[in-house]
């Protein structure tokens, strides 16, 4: 259905709104470009940006570990899915619709049918045209009346002609609804639904779930769902106000949920319950209802494409979950719509529908495979490009990813293994050749935001799983990257490395030597000369490699070195109780004083004074809390609580200032953004 | 250059008098076309003076270009016979083999017109066939000669007349050529070139005695205007080089073996020596010539990287070799580690050449650093690892003889050079003879006597070491004038310093003593110390790495001279003390520095118990901040000092008032200079405890075993974990390393537990509340509101469309309806 109305809006807007379209165009092509790329994967490259084409020559080369950086996607045996989604992103993508919802929110709202002022003004002519050309042809039938009946006969077979190409497609839609359509409904009605009408059954069904208007009202609804798709369907001869259209959706969406547990008698989301009652009698009569209703939805969700539509169906969806997962199969396409909208960038649509995937996996396992590798495929490849504007939702996709997986550790441990393997085999493969090519494998921000991803997950659940088996490899792959991507350029890339090296040393209490990476930074002494005049609009988290143009800028050497600043925080104040904290910041510190020292850069000497006056006071704090211990190093459950309640406190002035450089950071990330 | 060697050769060949005659005024008037200023050279000519002048002045009358160029190459030629002749000369006077020959002291009247057709042919672009001449009488050949002296101002035209007949030849060539091209193309051409080549080749291996004149036909190939031809021509002939030349070195025959009557299979050798020199010679200049243009760069240096290691014994060895050490820091990788490789094996098969070489090649080598003021690619320094020394003959060496390499060299220079008293001159001649006939049977045995050989080596030792310190001394010159920035980048301004400091590495043991105190107080400088204890400079311009070396070079100097060295290498200690805090993962060489643990630390025996706590607690401060590689390291080091040093167990314990143990500072300073000042004695090894928690599996191991010896006696040492050194320890557990060894497969983790559906982890709560928030009423109606427009502005918009379509379409038709009902009409009326 999404295909139809896609195809025909395309071919529409293609036709007679070229500029409307190209505008639109313009305005998403960002996201354009990420929902093609997940959809048709590496066949269509138009784009050309450079990180495509590097996924290109990685391709190409075919040895196994190469195949296996195909992406680190994980294999999806479904091209039949694939196609699907790349139909349904086409339509996506060049949707004209969007337009003209930004159009009508400033134009008049009186007007019933307030299209966009190009298409009316097209109607109109048109209107006009065909009066004219009408009158002509009037003219010719009263000049020549013999010509009226040629002018039938040509008719008749043009709609015989006609009919035969239609009926394809007509089989297709109809085969779809086949289920509800059969049976249990008289042919369907031409009556027109006036407003009065619908508020009538509105009320009637309210008050009275079981009364048989509930299946007018939802015949009004499929009718409504499908509004549009056919242009001579008898849904458009139905519907014939605004109105109406709103009342019945904003009803159906917004009660049919109550009502059909009201007459299955359910309250609450216990999945044996509804399949316990699969089998009883009341089911069997109200099935057809939840069909209906399950279906028209998944059509509505397929036509919308206006991103806050489609969040609020979703989300008004999602109670219904359980009434999918009665019906697997209707989930699974369900399930890649969602994943489709999960992936296609708004921040609020993709939590939403990410919630409803979530409610569906945790009623489906069955359908947990198919979310946990879509899902991933989704994520690897939105992340293939971190700029200014995606940073947020990728940290999201990683979130809900994170969340994904975590649902069921057993289940998704062996695609976690398998991933975590493939990045081990491509970086083995780097250190071995380190050739530019096999280095670019890593040098990438899909290797980087996936090793990100297992971190994270890592983290999640080290409490509740033994993970002890996957750390090493973990911290082997980011030591291995650090050290295979040397060098002042890197640092960015290394003080994301010292990140997660934090989190992980903060889940599992482990100690990371996280200094080490960063000290890099610390050794900043030159600025070029001269002022970048333009601002640079790279915004540094977007980035992994520096630009050697802006490897001396005043920009980023304060970038560097104030996310130096929050990493070194984080670390001490991880440690900040620890009895030899006072030794875990020695050489750090001499280090930092000497930065401080030396910084030509101004605006560094408060964050980095702050930094060292803290630091150093905590080390006091400890030496001072020490002295009078009585314990000796090798005293380990001495040495664990030693300081234990001033952490659980957290009154120490070092924690306090983590809290608020941390808080610094963040706005200030939100600044730049 | 050209003027001394000159002056040299005109006495130097044995020819009897006319043809001598003959023979310097050709060479003298190419000289003097080119150096038309030096007159001394006209004064020791006087005879001929006046024609030569007459000659001279035509000739610069009829000047043209191309003479000019051909008198030119001519001179080079003569220069270069000259120079190959004076080899073989020296040759001579060093072992005179054949004199001491009986067989070979026979007749030579023949044998001398071989040897003068050699200059002769050499004029003559080697194109002449020999075999013409091969019988002719001495006679004629010197009044061809006459003529040619005679008819002077014919001279360039004379050699014109030759290469003309070349040109004929060619041109000849050409025109065949031409009349067949319409059916050969280049290619084919191209084909039948190398086909010809192929043949030769294979000729010249299978029967090299007879063929031996074929070496002319490849070297013209080698001139051929196609590239790939003359790279194929260079590349067969090398093969057949490789093949041919004998294993001893063809000497210059001596007037008196010219003068007598050889045999003729004495004088068949001769001519084919002769003439396998003679292309050997042509060979190496074509290649010496041709490695200039970039095209043929890589075939000739291949070629004489290939010759060199063939031949290093035969003749022309030195321009070889000073070519191939050329290239040693060509700026071309390939070029230079083809160049690397074959030094290499020249050092390592001395018994081809007898050591000779080596000492040759040591030399230029020092000679090139020196030119080039110690700019050059590391690996030109880098290829001296790979010498030999007899360990014995150094120890005995540097104990007999107390005198400085420099000066050895110039006492023999001086024996060289100063041959005065007629009596020495007796003397000399006598043990001559006598030599002679040992280094024949040296020659056939291919040994050297253990003295010679000591010698070769001595020589070769003080012509490394004297580039060595040249390195040094040109560092530390330069060091304090460099700029502070620059020693963030390792490795600069000093290439040279860090082969240098590893060659002295290796080669300590053969330092002389006399050396030792001027070299530490040298590396003391470049490691950074300076007398001034507060303000230590961190920047003398050397990396840490470098500098670290230098520590590492004096520990390993001063050992392995049996320690017996009166050097204080405290300095050196403080150094390293200071050096592990300037450590830099990346930019400095962790191998280094666990080299360097290892070398001052780990390896020597009980420390100052001071020292040895303030490094115990700078190794366990330092292992909290860095990779775990260098920790490990670290706590190797430590261990090993705790072990040796019981006394500082105290540290592991946290006694009421810090160290019970008095020493001067009460406090611990963590980022003192001095290990003497930095109280660590007094500090607790709290550091361990937290090293227990390391992620890395050994660094916590390792950790908990130091903690372990708390616990035990002074004398009783804790389980040996590993008895691997600080280095291997590095090693073991570098990130590469890791990398190298198969991963360690991850089995499905274990986790039964699964979440409930309302229970989220990695999103925060505050994100979640954001997803619920749902459209007003009222946005809710106005979007579904445009939707519902739009969607019906398009149908209404298509069934428009469809019926103005079909409108004007029913218009159209009219016109055929319009031609239909003609035709029907016709055919009604018809």
């Amino acid at each position: 259905m999404a295909k139809k109305l896609g195809k025909k809006a395309r071919k529409f807007a293609h036709k007679h709104l070229q500029g409307g379209a190209k505008r639109s165009r313009k305005l998403r092509s960002q996201f354009n470009r990420r929902t093609r790329k997940d959809g048709k994967g590496r066949e269509e490259e138009v784009d050309g940006d450079e990180e495509m084409r590097r996924g290109d020559s990685t391709m190409n080369t075919n040895d196994d570990v190469a195949t296996l950086a195909n992406y680190l996607e994980f294999p999806e045996d479904e091209n039949e899915l694939d196609g699907d989604l790349s139909e349904s992103d086409g339509y996506l993508s060049e949707d004209p619709e969007c337009l003209y919802y930004s159009d009508s929110e400033d134009g008049n709202v009186l007007e019933d049918c307030i299209a966009e002022d190009d298409l009316d003004e097209q109607n109109n002519d048109m209107n006009l045209a065909i009066k004219k050309q009408k009158k002509k042809l009037k003219k010719l039938l009263d000049k020549d009346p013999e010509f009226a009946n040629f002018l039938e006969k040509w008719q008749s077979e043009l709609v015989s002609h006609g009919s035969k190409e239609d009926s394809d497609e007509e089989d297709e839609m109809d085969s779809m609804h086949d289920g509800v359509d059969s049976g249990d409904r008289n042919p369907p009605n031409d009556k027109i639904l006036t407003s009065k009408t619908i508020s009538e059954w509105c009320q009637l069904v309210s008050k009275e779930p079981k009364t048989p208007v509930l299946r007018n009202l939802l015949n009004a609804f499929r009718d409504a769902c499908r509004f549009g798709v056919n242009s001579n369907s008898l849904s458009m001869q139905r519907l014939q106000s605004t109105e109406v259209f709103y009342q019945i959706i904003s009803f159906v969406l917004a009660e049919a949920d109550n009502i059909l547990r009201a007459l299955l008698d359910i309250s609450d989301d216990d999945k044996g319950k509804i399949m316990n009652l699969r089998h009883g009698n009341k089911w069997q009569a109200i099935e057809p209802l939840i069909k209906s209703y399950l279906w028209n939805s998944l059509d509505l969700l397929s036509q919308l494409t206006d991103n806050q539509m489609l969040t609020f169906v979703v989300t008004q969806l999602r109670p219904s979950a359980v009434f999918f997962s009665a019906y697997p199969s209707t989930s699974g396409k369900l399930l890649k719509i969602l994943i489709r909208l999960w992936a296609s960038g708004d921040q609020n649509l993709s939590l939403s529908s990410f919630l409803m995937i979530r409610e569906l996996a945790s009623l489906l396992p069955d359908c947990l495979d198919l979310c946990l590798t879509k899902a991933y495929n989704a994520y690897l490849a939105s992340s293939k490009l971190v700029d200014n504007r995606n940073i947020k939702h990728i940290e999201l996709f990683m979130n809900c990813l994170v969340e994904l997986y975590s649902l069921d550790v057993h289940k998704s441990s062996e695609r976690v293994v398998t991933s975590v393997g493939q990045l081990s085999a491509i970086l083995r493969q780097a250190s071995k050749t380190k050739e530019k090519e096999d280095l670019l494998k890593i040098d990438n921000w899909q290797y980087i935001n996936c090793l990100n991803l297992w971190v994270r997950f890592i983290c999640v659940n080290y409490k509740d799983c033994d993970l002890r088996t996957l750390l090493p490899t973990v911290v082997q792959i980011i030591r291995g990257v650090a050290h295979l991507l040397p060098g002042i350029r890197y640092l960015p890339l290394r003080l994301k490395l010292a990140q997660m090296l934090n989190e992980l040393s903060n889940c599992n209490q482990m100690f990371f030597p996280v200094p080490s990476l960063i000290f890099g930074c610390l050794e900043f002494r030159e600025i070029s000369q001269k002022e970048q005049t333009q601002k640079t609009k790279i915004h540094f988290s977007s980035l992994l490699k520096v630009p050697r143009n802006l490897l001396k800028s005043r920009y980023f050497q304060e970038q560097c070195i104030l996310s130096a600043i929050d990493v070194l925080s984080a670390h001490f104040a991880q440690w900040s109780y620890h009895v030899s904290f006072p030794e875990v910041a020695t050489i750090p510190l001499i280090l930092l004083k000497r930065l401080h020292e030396q910084t030509p850069i101004e605006s560094l000497h408060r964050p980095l004074k702050r930094l060292i006056d803290q630091v150093s006071e905590n080390r006091d704090f400890v030496q001072r809390k020490r002295e009078v211990v009585s314990f000796s190093p090798n005293d380990q459950s001495a040495v664990e609580s030693f300081l234990q309640d001033e952490k659980i406190s957290g009154n120490a002035s070092f924690t306090q200032f983590y809290a608020s450089v941390s808080k610094n950071s963040q706005t200030r990330g939100r600044k730049l953004l | 250059m050209g003027g001394k060697k000159k002056n040299k050769v005109i006495p130097a060949p044995p020819l009897p008098p006319e043809v001598d005659d003959d023979e310097v005024l050709v060479s003298d008037e190419d000289v003097d076309f080119v150096e038309e200023n030096r007159d001394h050279i006209h004064l020791i000519t006087g005879i001929d003076k006046n024609s030569l002048n007459e000659v001279v002045n035509k000739l610069a009358a009829a000047r043209e270009e191309d003479k000019l160029e051909r008198l030119y190459e001519e001179r080079e030629r003569k220069r270069k016979a000259a120079e190959a002749l004076k080899p073989r000369n020296d040759d001579d006077l060093e072992v005179d083999r054949v004199d001491a020959l009986p067989v070979k002291t026979l007749q030579g009247e023949l044998v001398y017109k071989t040897a003068k057709r050699v200059r002769s042919e050499d004029k003559d672009n080697g194109v002449e066939s020999k075999s013409e001449d091969n019988g002719a009488d001495p006679k004629q050949r010197f009044q061809k000669e006459r003529k040619g002296r005679s008819n002077k101002k014919e001279d360039g035209k004379m050699q014109h007349v030759q290469p003309p007949v070349k040109v004929a030849k060619e041109k000849l060539h050409t025109v065949v050529l031409e009349e067949v091209k319409e059916e050969l193309s280049a290619e084919e051409l191209f084909e039948k070139k190398k086909a010809k080549l192929a043949e030769i080749g294979m000729a010249m291996l299978e029967d090299p005695e007879s063929n031996i004149r074929s070496l002319n036909d490849l070297l013209i190939m080698c001139n051929d205007a196609d590239q790939k031809v003359v790279k194929l021509g260079l590349m067969s002939l090398l093969a057949v080089f490789r093949d041919i030349i004998p294993s001893y070195r063809i000497r210059q025959l001596t007037e008196k073996e010219l003068a007598v009557e050889v045999s003729k299979e004495v004088k068949k050798t001769r001519y084919y020596e002769y003439t396998l020199i003679r292309s050997y010679k042509a060979y190496l200049q074509k290649l010496i010539s041709l490695e200039k243009q970039p095209y043929f760069y890589h075939v000739a240096v291949r070629c004489m990287c290939s010759l060199l290691d063939a031949a290093p014994h035969f003749n022309f060895r030195e321009s070889l070799l000073a070519s191939v050490i050329k290239n040693l820091s060509s700026s071309n990788n390939v070029a230079r580690k083809l160049c690397c490789e074959a030094i290499r094996s020249l050092f390592r098969t001395e018994g081809k050449h007898r050591g000779e070489a080596t000492i040759e090649a040591v030399r230029l080598i020092a000679a090139h650093v020196k030119l080039n003021d110690c700019q050059l690619h590391p690996d030109s320094i880098e290829v001296c690892l790979s010498l030999k020394f007899d360990e014995d003959l150094g120890k005995d060496e540097s104990k007999q003889e107390r005198v400085k390499p420099k000066k050895n060299k110039r006492y023999q220079n001086r024996d060289v050079t100063k041959p005065s008293d007629k009596k020495k001159i007796r003397k000399e001649l006598l043990s001559k003879a006598r030599e002679e006939v040992h280094a024949d049977l040296r020659a056939v045995s291919f040994t050297l006597d253990p003295k010679e050989r000591k010698m070769i080596q001595r020589e070769t030792l003080s012509a490394l070491f004297e580039t060595y310190f040249r390195i040094l001394k040109h560092s530390l010159s330069t060091s304090n004038s460099r700029y502070k920035a620059t020693s963030v980048s390792p490795g600069g301004s000093h290439p040279l310093l860090a082969p240098c400091l590893e060659g002295l590495g290796k080669f300590s043991h053969l330092i002389d003593l006399d050396f030792m105190s001027e070299l530490i107080t040298c590396l003391k400088k470049l490691s950074g110390y300076t007398d001034q204890q507060d303000e230590i400079s961190q920047d003398n311009g050397l990396s840490v790495s470098e500098r670290l070396q230098c520590c590492i070079v004096a520990f390993k100097v001063w050992r392995s001279n049996l320690e017996a060295l009166n050097v204080d290498l405290q300095d050196f200690f403080v150094q390293l003390y200071n050096l592990i805090l300037e450590y830099r993962p990346d930019r400095d060489n962790g191998e280094v520095l666990a080299d360097a643990l290892k070398t001052l630390l780990w390896e020597g025996k009980q420390q100052d118990m001071l020292r040895a706590a303030a490094f115990i607690k700078r190794l366990a401060t330092f292992a909290l901040s860095f990779g775990s590689a260098e920790a490990i390291a670290a706590l190797i080091t430590l261990k090993h000092l705790l072990q040796k040093n019981s006394k500082c167990r105290n540290m592991l314990e946290n006694d009421a008032g810090g160290g019970s143990l008095s020493s001067l500072v009460a406090k611990y300073e963590p980022e003192a200079k001095d290990p003497y000042l930095s109280g660590a004695l007094a500090s607790v090894l709290w550091e361990l405890s937290l090293l227990q928690k390391h992620h890395d599996k050994t660094v916590s191991a390792m950790a908990s075993n130091i903690l372990s010896m708390a616990n035990l006696h002074a004398t009783q040492n804790p389980v040996q974990l590993s008895s691997a050194n600080p280095l291997e320890a590095y090693n073991e557990l570098s990130v590469l390393q890791e990398l190298s060894k198969p991963a360690n497969k991850v089995s499905s983790l274990k986790c039964r537990r699964k979440r409930r559906a309302k229970e989220f982890v990695a999103l925060s709560p505050d994100v979640l509340e954001k997803a619920d928030c749902s459209l007003s009423d009222g946005e809710l109606k106005e979007k579904l509101r445009s939707h519902f427009a739009v969607l019906r502005g398009i149908s209404k918009n298509e069934r428009l469309r469809i019926d103005l379509n079909h409108t004007l379409s029913s218009i159209n038709l009219y016109k055929e309806y319009k031609r239909l009902k003609k035709q029907s009409k016709k055919i009604e009326d018809w």
